[in-house]
């Protein structure tokens, strides 16, 4: 959605044709969407459109902020730390 | 739509196995000469980490994305075990340690209101520790309504957007 976004702005309405959902899932999706900062949601006639909000992605992107994700990532690098230490105590022992 | 009702949200768990002790695993997890080393995902670095370990205390946690934005974060301490548990809350905060409402960040709180992180460290034997981080994110409702699966694929395709919005001058 957020691709088909980066093309432009688009109502609710086509943001549903490509996928095999109804309209009120996409809705959903979109205000999860907008809750999130990351789409601004404004009204055309009977239409709402959607537009992508270019600062909000960089945000988010940038700190790429999935609580899970974050951990795990963090954690990978928490491994190679202990692995090093560990062989540092191992050749302070020698 | 179904309206799920939880009483007590399912949390958000990560583990991970080290082939160390636990003192070992406890000493990289809470000195700062340690975690800076680790601290933020992939690619980011920990300029900054001032650590004040103890009951009520508070640290402060800095992590610089790849092209040099720096957030931080403040951690503090309600309940330390030594070598076994760890019960703290984390926020993002300004660089003074103020808290920074999530939203502010253009993030989307998913904290449980009075909830820890609970962090737990396990001698597994044979010279190995697990780690079990409880976070306190609610995990449950947003699983069931595929938003949380929704949220993390949005995040993968984030970055292909990015650099499109970047090729293409606004």
């Amino acid at each position: 959605m957020v691709e088909r976004l980066s093309h432009g702005p688009a109502s609710v309405h086509r943001l549903t044709e490509p996928f095999a959902l109804s309209q009120q899932m996409i809705s959903k999706h979109v205000a999860y969407l907008v809750r999130a900062r990351i789409v601004i949601k404004t009204k055309r006639g009977r239409e709402s459109v959607c537009t992508l909000r270019p600062e909000a992605i960089k945000t988010v992107s940038e700190w790429a902020f999935s609580y899970r994700r974050f951990w795990e990532e963090s954690l990978d690098k928490l491994q190679e730390v202990v692995k090093q230490m560990k062989k540092e105590e191992a050749e302070d022992d020698q | 739509m179904t309206n799920n009702k939880v009483n007590e949200p399912e949390r958000m768990v990560v583990t991970r196995v080290f082939d160390a002790p636990r003192e070992l695993v406890w000493k990289a997890w809470t000195e700062p000469k340690y975690v800076m080393q680790w601290w933020g995902p992939k690619g980011f670095t920990c300029p900054a980490c001032e650590i004040d370990f103890r009951v009520g205390g508070k640290s402060l946690l800095c992590m610089k994305t790849p092209d040099g934005q720096e957030g931080w974060n403040a951690v503090e301490y309600h309940e330390i075990v030594l070598h076994e548990k760890i019960v703290s809350s984390m926020y993002f905060s300004d660089s003074k340690g103020n808290k920074i409402e999530p939203e502010e960040l253009g993030l989307q709180d998913e904290a449980i209101d009075g909830a820890y992180d609970v962090t737990l460290f396990e001698d597994l034997g044979n010279g190995q520790t697990r780690l079990t981080l409880v976070g306190n994110e609610p995990m449950g409702s947003a699983k069931e309504s595929g938003q949380f699966e929704g949220w993390v694929e949005t995040l993968d395709k984030i970055a292909a957007v990015v650099a499109e919005l970047r090729a293409v001058p606004q």
